[in-house]
């Protein structure tokens, strides 16, 4: 939009005295409180309640600038003229721009709660599959942290942090109006017009039940009345691992263990005895060095490959006054670095929207996609902490000495190798010390492990599912009567996927049958809405009434079916399997209801003052009778003090105003049923020979119900200002809000001798506490420079007010590591011993004078753990506090330029203070070939390394200490987009009206934290135990960050 | 006008009918609310706890085997972290937070909750006072003759987890209702008398109202049910665990006399899996193989680690490996072929001795799916019960016989058998070969202490770290010296801790954990 200025000029021979008027261009209306700055002195007036205004001036005092909150400021010079009528244009950048709320839309300038708008612009640019992922760093109060890297990986995402235990943090997602809880992952990124975000109780409380973790709104794109435009965007790149594991290979490592062997030989304070290097390090260096021919195997390069991403998109959009229409479709695919993982999605989208008369309207939304997912059977941990002696084919030598042993007798060159094959066997080689070795009598093993090499598993097996989905939507709006509308809603969500996993003979073990894995699962979410939408708007005044019911259901069913023993792997339909297997072979079937009555008042007084107030309730079939009604109500009011004549006349105020929200959001997602105990098949045999099948249930083994389980609910107070300076050149943002999540929905721990491990309990209150602050500034807006920076910063804290009448929760994770609830704490605190460095000496450790029971706490080389009570006994009273995963900030800087025809773009991101446990090291394997945990670590009482690296082997179990407690702190160069818009002399004949050359780069750079140890700081685990928010923070063979690069075509035509 | 009431009326007709959408159930599960309304249902239950009967066997050998002088964690020289957590347990050194500790509890705890569930449905009660098993009336529907039948069986499953819990953990919780867990935290733990007072409560009363027929008339269709002969032969058990040795002779003679159970002739017949529920087995835990989800996860966890298909299909796993000090066991002294050694134990690899307890793994065609059961109890394990009570008599001597004789043995004379501390060394080696991998060994070492006081546990096991020292503990690679490794097993250790998680998780009250952890 160019600022423009209208003068309409009529003469009045009067040199001293000017009057004149201010309207609205597009309405005529005209606008009172008008600032007009006199540049030469600094004085300002504005203009009365008809817009009018008069003064008189000198004849230097020429040049003039009118602003006004929402409008473009325009600059004027004053001419002979004494009499002038101001047409302003209403700024669609800022303030006016209208913010889709729940349930239809309102003006920004008039929003009383906190809610980001992201336009989408470039998004579909991402070289990601995904929208969420092309989020980060770009709302504030809105974290999305990539756990896991691989194709088409759903990010975690909260809205101001954590406020259930159960549900977790995952917001609600609604697209076009229908709430789906994967919306994110299926849309294609081009198709979408605009995202809000809903992060105060007050807006997201008309969302009722499904509000607390804030509300995510996608609308798609629509058509506009014009001559049908063509868009047409392709792009293509690369991925690779930004960082790998540093591994030592097999060849190092026995260097090291020998050099080890020497220095300790010097030192008197290490048993000789124990001075040795075992049997099976030198059976690997033997294959190594020998069989190999010293040439190791780097088995992350086995499986990482630069995975390719392909996006094309195609849409016209157009239309008459009385029709419009949009149509979509778009193709992406996304290849994972690990090989076998693929990830492919093709969309169509139909919008039309038909005018029957001004006063009946209907839009038909209908959105078809396919998607396809290429999973790996391995990931990517089985193939770093491979040793580097395995190869991954038999070579000759190999495969002659594997055939020493009579069960390996038929292994031949160019077979998998497995770690097995080289158990058992009589092993003669030279080593590192240039000694030569013979394995005793026995035989010795290079390796123990029964897994086999993760890479013939890979190539052995097929992990594909296919996502078949329709979201379609009818609405259908009729004025009832002047400003009345009444509007109805049908939208349905269906979905059906189907998956074959199928494991080819001798996949995981030998002599393993095939096996083929086959899932259909059916989805179908029906939602019907029926609003009444009154307007009224009088001159002062604007009053806005909403009230609406609103009813969804849900129908799940899921079926597996297992078949085992193909006659051939490449036949791979049920048909042939000789048997189907029971215990992978399954079926549910899962309904789910909400009914839901809402209403809304909007009033705004002058546009200068606006009070909003919601009330929802919700019925849920998650609930028992009794327990199934939730109310949700909420008010929320907004001051727009710069429209107040005191401030008025700061010609540099632009905007100031200042928000107040309160209300009451609801959370109801638990499991099914929480309110029932249900039974579940358990059979049994009786009778002579192997018996028969009797039919038996038993009760659930995972958790206990409660009937009275019900909803929690958050309350929130939100304070937001805004504020623009300086004719909207600098506008700010800023929200600080509390909540209080009480009633909290938990599994929580029962005593195991009640047989059932935890139970459904409304309990306890969480607290969430932080600010947003959100700049953007219009650096430089010169003809042909323009440079903005756009900077967000946010901070949640939470502290648990209250768990009933327990004061703590104590959770173990997978490797028994503890993780803390406590009350006035963080949701999840780290709670273990602190260690001091590790015990130089047996001496050192007789000195200390402390006792404990614990297992192996006390050996040289071994972690110090602190005796934090001090009472000269190591237990469990001694742990404590270790930190919690939660970080301090988060951030993002996203700076545009645009110079002549070329724009540039950068989002640096970053993330701050938050801790994570790396399980890494409690295996084996990593400690031993990582290079980090290895590099100055002690070895002896005089060598003891920096004092603070354990041996890999000694003592006390790392997994219950600090030391493996990282920070997960980073920042990095997000992204980089880079544009060339060709000049449209060039391409006319072309017949194109606008054609643009991009390319687009992610993770140029990405820094993480000196004490990290692992690949990925954004990497979480979060099956089993994580599933639970009691139980966060767990880090384990991070798959690695992506660094992509992308080339990209934009036609218009 | 008219649009505006036409359409507030659909709505509200609309609205009406939506009331229902809320108001929804389980499609694809029963609830337990609603459950227990016939003898049918009530079966259906049971049926379930039998089958909830294998979960805690996942872990107890872990418990018993590995901890005795009978098995070992093979790969002395692995630190993997599964490896590590059995090797902790061999040397008693398990942490109270050990994942096999608590599994074995909350297994146990679960099936005696389904099993409370089921007495409460027929409204049978312990009273805890008088320490016996009342029965009221039931809503459901069932005929006495039912009501019995199951009942019994229940109370007898309930006394099998108490009496193992008791044994390895001292006084545990005592629950004998459906317990919600609001109550839960309120609960300590019993005494150890007070956890044997509800046990033989429980056995009274599956001996009160369990089948009596022999074992030759019992019907097809409930071959592998508990009966009265069962519950005999566990209370004598545990008569004998408590030193109250005529209390179980007076069983054991009964059993002897009237059941119909007898030995098999080949003690391979024992655990051949064509010979399920011969005439030996008096309670088996059972599986089936075939793809229906109820097969016996144990061959493969058995046998040999790294043998490929060379033992069984789908690789083993190399668990409660068979020590070498056992395998020479067998035969010494006696100079004969023990028959036994060959089926209990299994070579893998001529030249490297990897063993495996191979009377518990039969071939399978599907990993994970074995179709060997798990015997609990069996007639010989009454003969040798018999004799322990008996002491040292000819009488005893002659029931070893039996089990020696089918052993391939020459039989004890009072001869060779001159003292009673050598009666007690045979009977305990006796009762070790024969029962080697069943579980038994375990307990049977707690027990020696009061039936046979030469035995001692501790002893007995600081005896195998020291056979077993330079061919096993002397290879794990922390410095470990013999005494270190000696000094680990103290009478306090030969109970496991009260697993860390249930002190942790009760604030209110302070659940004491057991001396020595």
């Amino acid at each position: 939009m160019m600022p423009m200025l209208l003068c309409t000029l009529l003469v009045n021979a009067q040199k001293t005295s000017v009057t004149g008027k201010v309207i609205d261009k597009e309405t005529g209306a005209p606008l009172s409180g008008v600032t007009i700055l006199f540049e030469k002195n600094k004085k300002a007036i504005t203009t009365k309640n008809d817009g009018t205004f008069s003064f008189t001036i000198n004849t230097p005092d020429k040049n003039v600038t009118f602003t006004y909150v929402g409008y473009l400021a325009q600059k004027m010079t004053l001419g002979e003229e004494t009499n002038y009528v101001i047409s302003m244009v209403q700024d669609n950048t800022l303030q006016s721009e209208v913010v889709v709320i729940g349930y239809g839309t309102q003006k920004k300038s008039s929003l009383t709660g906190a809610i980001s708008k992201f336009k989408n612009e470039n998004l579909d640019e991402a070289p990601v599959s995904r929208i969420d992922q092309a989020l980060q760093g770009k709302i504030a109060g809105l974290t999305i942290q990539n756990t896991s890297s691989e194709a088409g990986a759903a990010p975690k995402i909260s809205i101001r942090g954590i406020s259930s235990l159960y549900a977790g943090a995952s917001p609600l997602i609604v697209v076009d109006g229908l709430p789906i809880a994967d919306g994110l992952s299926f849309l294609n990124p081009a198709d979408i017009e605009s995202i809000e975000v809903l992060k105060d109780a007050a807006s997201a409380a008309i969302y009722g039940s499904r509000g607390a973790s804030g509300v995510i709104i996608v609308t798609t794109k629509k058509g506009s009345s014009s001559k049908t435009k063509y868009n047409f965007k392709y792009s293509s790149g690369q991925k690779k691992a930004y960082q790998r594991y540093d591994i030592m290979t097999t060849k190092e490592y026995s260097n090291m263990l020998f050099n080890e062997v020497a220095l300790r030989a010097t030192d008197p304070g290490f048993p000789a005895k124990d001075n040795i290097v075992g049997d099976a390090d030198r059976a690997g260096y033997i294959i190594e060095n020998a069989l190999l021919g010293g040439k190791s195997t780097d088995w992350q390069s086995e499986t990482l490959r630069p995975g390719g991403f392909k996006n094309i998109q195609l849409s016209a959009s157009g239309g008459s006054n009385n029709v419009r229409f949009f149509v979509s479709g778009g193709y992406q695919n996304d290849e994972g670095m690990q090989n076998k993982s693929n990830y492919e999605k093709f969309n169509i989208r139909t919008r039309v929207d038909v005018d029957f008369s001004s006063k009946v309207k209907l839009s038909v939304n209908i959105n078809p996609s396919y998607a396809k997912k290429v999973s790996p059977s391995q990931n990517f941990t089985n193939f770093w902490r491979a040793p580097t002696w395995l190869p991954v084919y038999h070579n000759a030598l190999t495969a002659a000495f594997v055939n020493t042993n009579p069960q390996y007798a038929g292994i031949k060159a160019g077979d998998f190798a497995h770690p097995r094959h080289f158990s058992n066997l009589k092993y003669t080689g030279i080593m590192p010390d240039g000694t030569t070795w013979t394995s005793p009598t026995k035989g010795a093993s290079a390796s123990g492990s029964a897994q086999q090499n993760a890479y013939s598993d890979i190539m052995r097996s097929d992990i594909t599912s296919n996502d078949y989905r329709l979201q379609s939507s009818v609405d259908l709006s009729i004025e009832l009567a002047k400003g009345l509308i009444f509007k109805t809603v049908a939208s349905s969500l269906m979905y059906y996927t189907n998956g074959l996993s199928f494991y080819e003979r001798e996949y995981n073990s030998e002599g393993s049958l095939n096996r083929g894995v086959y899932t259909n699962n059916r989805y179908v979410d029906l939602l019907s809405e029926n609003t009444l939408n009154y307007t009224k708007q009088t001159k002062k005044s604007n009053i806005n009434v909403f009230a609406g019911f609103t009813s969804q259901t849900t129908k799940i069913q899921n079926q597996q079916t297992t078949g085992i023993d193909f006659p051939s792997d490449k036949i791979r339909t049920l048909n042939s399997a000789s048997q189907i297997e029971k215990s992978g072979t399954t079926g549910t079937n899962n309904q789910i209801g909400l009914i839901s009555y809402l209403g809304r008042v909007n009033y705004a007084y002058d546009d200068k003052y606006l009070i909003s107030a919601s009330y929802r309730t919700d019925g849920s079939s998650y609930f028992a009778q009794g327990s199934k009604w939730g109310q949700f109500p909420s008010i929320s009011g907004g001051w727009v003090v710069s429209k107040e004549k005191l401030l008025s006349k700061l010609y540099w105020l632009s905007n100031l105003k200042l928000r107040q929200s309160y209300g009451v959001s609801g959370n109801n997602r638990i499991v099914d049923f929480a309110f029932l105990d249900l039974l579940y098949g358990a059979n049994y045999n009786y009778g002579s020979g192997t018996g028969v099948t009797a039919p038996g249930l038993i009760s659930s083994d995972d958790y206990l119900s409660n009937p009275n389980i019900t909803w929690e609910s958050t309350r929130q107070n939100n304070f937001g200002v805004d504020l623009a300076l300086f004719s909207n050149k600098v506008s700010i943002t800023f929200d600080i809000y509390k909540s209080v999540t009480d009633r909290l929905l938990l599994q929580q721990s029962a005593m195991a001798f009640t047989g059932v491990p935890q139970f459904w309990n409304n309990l306890g209150k969480l607290q969430n506490k932080g600010f947003e602050f959100e700049v953007t500034t219009k650096n430089i807006q010169k003809k042909d420079f323009i440079w903005t920076t756009s900077a967000n910063i946010s901070q949640t804290r939470n502290k648990i007010l209250e768990l009933g009448t327990e004061a703590f929760l104590l959770n173990q994770g997978e490797r028994t590591e503890v993780y803390r609830n406590k009350v006035g704490d963080p949701l999840v605190t780290f709670y273990g011993f602190k260690t001091d460095g590790v015990w130089l000496s047996q001496d050192q450790i007789n000195n200390s004078g402390l006792k404990s029971a614990l297992p192996s706490i006390f050996a040289p080389g071994g972690l110090k753990v602190v005796d934090m009570n001090k009472d000269g006994v190591i237990d469990n009273n001694d742990r404590t506090d270790l930190g919690n995963p939660y970080p301090d900030f988060n951030w993002g800087v996203t700076n545009t330029f645009k110079f002549k025809s070329i724009d540039f773009s950068f989002l640096l991101q970053g993330v701050h203070g938050g801790k994570l446990i790396n399980g890494d090291p409690n295996y084996n394997e990593s400690r031993r070939i990582i290079r980090t945990y290895n590099q100055n670590r002690w070895i002896s009482p005089l060598n003891p390394g920096d004092g603070k690296t354990p041996y890999s082997t000694n003592g006390f179990n790392w997994m219950l200490t600090d030391y493996v407690i990282e920070d997960a702190s980073y920042y990095a160069l997000r992204e980089v987009n880079l544009g060339y818009t060709l000049p449209s002399a060039s391409i006319k004949k072309l017949k194109v009206n606008s054609m643009r050359l991009y390319f687009s780069a992610q993770n140029l750079f990405f820094i993480t934290a000196a004490n990290y140890r692992g690949v990925n700081p954004e990497g979480r685990f979060s099956n089993g135990p994580y599933s639970s928010v009691l139980i966060d923070g767990y880090q384990r063979g991070a798959f690695p960050i992506p660094q992509t690069f992308t080339a990209g075509i934009d036609i218009n035509f | 006008m008219k649009n505006i009431v036409s359409l507030l009326i659909l709505s509200s007709i609309f609205l009406a009918s939506c009331e229902k959408n809320i108001d929804l159930y389980p499609q694809s599960n029963i609830t337990s609310g609603d459950f227990f309304k016939n003898a049918s249902d009530v079966q259906i239950a049971l049926n379930g706890s039998y089958n909830a009967l294998r979960d805690p066997l996942l872990e107890e050998w872990k418990l018993t085997e590995l901890r005795s002088d009978n098995t070992i964690m093979w790969s002395s020289a692995s630190k993997s972290a599964p490896n590590r957590d059995l090797s902790d347990l061999d040397m008693f050194i398990p942490s109270t937070s050990h994942t096999a500790v608590y599994n074995y509890w909350i297994a146990n705890y679960f099936n005696i909750r389904n099993v409370n569930n089921i007495l409460n449905s027929l409204n049978i009660n312990y009273d805890p006072t008088v320490g016996k098993l009342n029965a009221g009336s039931t809503t459901v529907v069932i005929t006495d003759a039912q009501k019995k039948a199951v009942s019994s069986e229940a109370a007898f499953i309930r006394a099998y987890h108490y009496f193992n819990l008791v044994r390895l953990f001292g006084g545990v919780m005592v629950i004998h209702e459906p317990l919600d867990p609001f109550e839960a935290i309120k609960i300590n733990r019993s005494t150890v008398d007070n956890t044997y007072k509800l046990i033989i409560a429980d056995l009274t009363y599956a001996i009160e109202n369990g089948s009596t027929l022999k074992q030759a008339s019992i019907p097809v269709a409930n071959l592998g049910k508990v009966d009265a002969w069962a519950a005999k032969a566990l209370l004598a058990k545990v008569y004998l665990t408590l030193n109250r040795k005529t209390d179980a002779a007076l069983l054991l003679n009964d059993i002897i006399t009237n059941s119909g159970y007898g030995l098999v002739t080949a003690y391979a017949d024992v655990f051949s899996t064509t010979n399920e529920m011969n005439k030996e087995v008096m309670f088996a835990i059972r599986y089936k193989a075939g793809g229906i989800g109820q097969g016996s996860p144990f061959p493969n966890l058995f046998a040999s680690e790294l043998s490929g298909v060379a033992i069984i299909n789908g690789d083993g796993a190399g668990q409660n490996a068979p020590s070498v000090e056992l395998s020479n066991a067998y035969s010494v002294l006696t100079g004969a072929v023990d028959l036994r050694k060959a089926v209990s134990i299994g070579t893998y690899g001529a030249e490297y001795n990897n063993l495996y307890p191979k009377k518990m793994v039969a071939q399978v065609s599907l990993k994970g799916d074995g179709e060997n059961d798990w015997i609990v109890i069996r007639y010989a394990d009454v003969l040798l019960m018999l004799a322990e009570a008996q002491g040292n008599t000819a009488a005893s001597l002659a029931l070893m016989n039996q089990t020696r004789a089918r052993a391939g043995l020459p039989a004890l004379t009072a001869t060779t058998v001159s003292t009673t501390e050598i009666f007690e060394n045979e009977l305990a080696k006796e009762r070790r070969l024969e029962f080697a991998f069943e579980n038994i060994r375990w307990f049977d070492l707690l027990r020696f202490k009061t039936t046979m006081p030469s035995q001692d546990a501790v002893a007995t096991i600081k005896a195998n770290f020291s056979a077993m020292w330079t061919g096993h503990y002397s290879k794990y690679p922390t410095p470990l010296t013999l005494a270190t490794i000696q000094s680990y097993v103290t009478d306090q250790k030969l109970l496991l801790p009260i697993p860390q998680r249930e002190i942790d998780n009760n604030t209110k009250i302070v659940i004491a954990q057991n001396p020595g952890y």
